[in-house]
């Protein structure tokens, strides 16, 4: 039997976006798959150049727009280090809380949109959106907004934090690890969720490397690299957290491993709140169009990423920057696909892809 | 006998004021009314069978109205960030099912509302279009959030149209960046209340009705 080609996309409802794929099929085996991008382009790196530093935040949100704040971040922390502007002590504990908020967030979304691809309908989904939407709340009343919450300014934040802060965090850690732990009834000791995903879309850790693969992706196939270990930055290194690896690199383990990355986020969160200075200010700059001129040629700042390691590379003019590359995870980690899904089964596509955790926003640009 | 029937005819002058010139010139009026009405047309209508189709026309209309306004099935597509939220209004914390609007289809077959939500690039055009194309007539959009409505944060840039209302006719727009769940909740009720006539303007617009098409601003 010849191959047959089959055309997924650009608009269908588990590509999480507009991405299309033509596979060729011999019979229901996969032998080739070959992703066509640029469905969400608009050309970020070309608009940074046309505005002033504290501008382009907001562009650098909608990048990804499960996780806005990492992305915020990173592009703040390249201007502070453009400018030579530090971030105050208070600031890098409350930035080091609110990132972790942001990866649990993103995990959430992603455990709930996966049970939707491989077809275990809407009961994880609505969970995983209610415990999300406390996430949510909870950045909302500190920052202004629901989803894009451009309150990062440099040097630390917009405004101060609400009073209560602390303790609302402590009560949120708690509920999601109560409600978080919930999902292991359904899902880990479920054999109809463990068996779809087992063995499906296995990468060696040879290959993965290779690849380029980052974050979670990297993480299940054995490679205990996390950029928060390797090149700590803020506090990370006072911290104790461990990096959850897997041993197959198959679907479940990269499940397994966003799911046990949850708890340590948990676990960092509660420690910042611990050791964090109780008295601090935390309020940056104010957004001045006009600041000092930037210092060094280049500036490189690396990020962990929910969805991976993300890199900005940036030549900083006087009061714009003159150039600014982006390295997202997800379009690094989406040039996998077609080698994790080569002989595997047609009705397994989605539950290769859907575990790569790929976004349209910083995969077109 | 003729001072009886005089005292008669005058008390009846009196209590009802109508004479036969008046009756004689109503009914002048009346004909040349029906004259000037049947004036287009080829054969005379029979009138019984033109009240019942009215009337059946009347109830279908109603019933039809109550019918769409009360299932609005969107179109489970999404573009870019507003889809999260898109996610968000399916999910458990908003009780969409309640006015008649969860069932979001995944086919354009199924479907009365089609929801843009997210910015438009060049590329993704034409398969907006023909997704709007299968979609069943009567069929509604509703631009969510800024980019749909306007180009957005995008206005500078060199893929993005400035707008879906360009490409399809758009029935409601939200505003936001995103716009809150709630919000779309307020766009298809306010949609609702198109559908149902309560606003002005509720026929369906074709593709070539569209003012800016029709100007040659399109793409």
């Amino acid at each position: 039997m010849g191959l047959m080609r089959i055309n997924v996309g650009p608009i269908h409802p588990s590509t999480h976006g507009v991405l299309r794929l033509v596979v060729d099929v011999d019979g229901d085996t996969i032998k080739n798959v070959e992703p066509h991008i640029g469905f969400l382009h608009r050309g970020v790196e070309k608009l940074c150049e046309t505005r002033m530093y504290m501008q382009n935040p907001s562009y650098f949100e909608k990048l990804d727009y499960i996780s806005p704040l990492s992305w915020d971040e990173i592009y703040v922390s390249a201007v502070e280090q453009a400018l030579g502007i530090p971030v105050k002590e208070a600031a890098q504990w409350v930035r080091v809380i609110q990132l972790e908020l942001q990866r649990i967030a993103n995990h959430l979304l992603w455990i709930g949109t996966l049970c939707n691809d491989i077809g275990q309908m809407f009961t994880t989904f609505m969970w995983a959106f209610r415990d999300r939407a406390q996430v949510l709340k909870l950045l909302e009343d500190v920052s202004g907004g629901r989803m894009f919450y451009v309150h990062l300014r440099l040097g630390g934040f917009q405004r101060p934090l609400p009073p209560d802060f602390a303790e609302r965090t402590y009560n949120l850690t708690d509920y999601l690890e109560r409600n978080v732990l919930q999902y292991r009834d359904v899902l880990d000791e479920n054999p109809i969720f463990t068996e779809r995903l087992r063995n499906v879309g296995a990468i060696s850790e040879r290959d993965a490397i290779d690849y380029g693969v980052t974050g979670p992706v990297l993480r299940a196939s054995g490679v205990a690299e996390d950029v928060r270990k390797s090149k700590p930055y803020y506090v990370y290194d006072k911290l104790d957290f461990s990096i959850p690896t897997g041993t197959r690199g198959d679907s479940l383990d990269r499940y397994k491993v966003r799911y046990r990355e949850i708890f340590e986020s948990i676990k960092i969160i509660r420690q910042c709140l611990d050791m964090m200075p109780n008295e601090g200010d935390i309020v940056g700059m104010p957004i001045r169009l006009i600041g000092p001129p930037a210092k060094p040629d280049t500036v490189i700042v690396s990020r962990e990423l929910p969805k991976g390691e993300g890199i900005i590379y940036m030549v900083p003019d006087k009061q714009r920057p003159y150039r600014v590359s982006i390295r997202s995870p997800g379009f690094i980690n989406l040039a996998a696909l077609p080698k994790l899904s080569v002989g595997a089964k047609f009705a397994d596509l989605f539950a290769i892809f859907g575990s790569l955790d790929v976004i349209f926003g910083e995969t077109d640009r | 006998m003729s001072e009886i029937s005089g005292m008669v005819a005058a008390d009846y002058e009196a209590v009802m004021p109508y004479s036969k010139e008046r009756f004689a010139n109503a009914e002048r009026q009346m004909s040349e009314l029906v004259k000037s009405s049947m004036q287009g047309r080829k054969e005379p209508v029979n009138a019984m069978f033109t009240r019942m189709s009215d009337i059946s026309k009347m109830m279908s209309k109603g019933l039809l109205n109550w019918g769409r306004t009360n299932s609005l099935w969107p179109l489970q597509f999404g573009l870019a960030c507003c889809a999260i939220e898109l996610m968000d209004f399916g999910a458990a914390r908003m009780d969409a099912e309640r006015k008649g609007f969860l069932l979001f289809r995944a086919t354009p077959r199924q479907c009365d509302v089609m929801l843009v939500a997210g910015w438009v690039t060049k590329s993704v055009v034409p398969r907006i279009k023909r997704l709007y194309e299968q979609m069943p007539s009567p069929k509604y959009v509703i631009a969510f959030g800024e980019c749909a409505t306007c180009g957005g944060p995008w206005w500078e840039s060199y893929n993005i149209i400035k707008g879906i209302d360009q490409v399809l006719p758009v029935d409601v727009y939200v505003a936001g960046c995103p716009p809150r769940p709630e919000n779309l909740f307020a766009a298809l009720m306010k949609l609702q209340e198109k559908v149902s006539g309560k606003l002005a303007g509720d026929t369906e617009k074709g593709l070539s009705e569209n003012i800016r098409r029709a100007e040659g601003k399109t793409l």
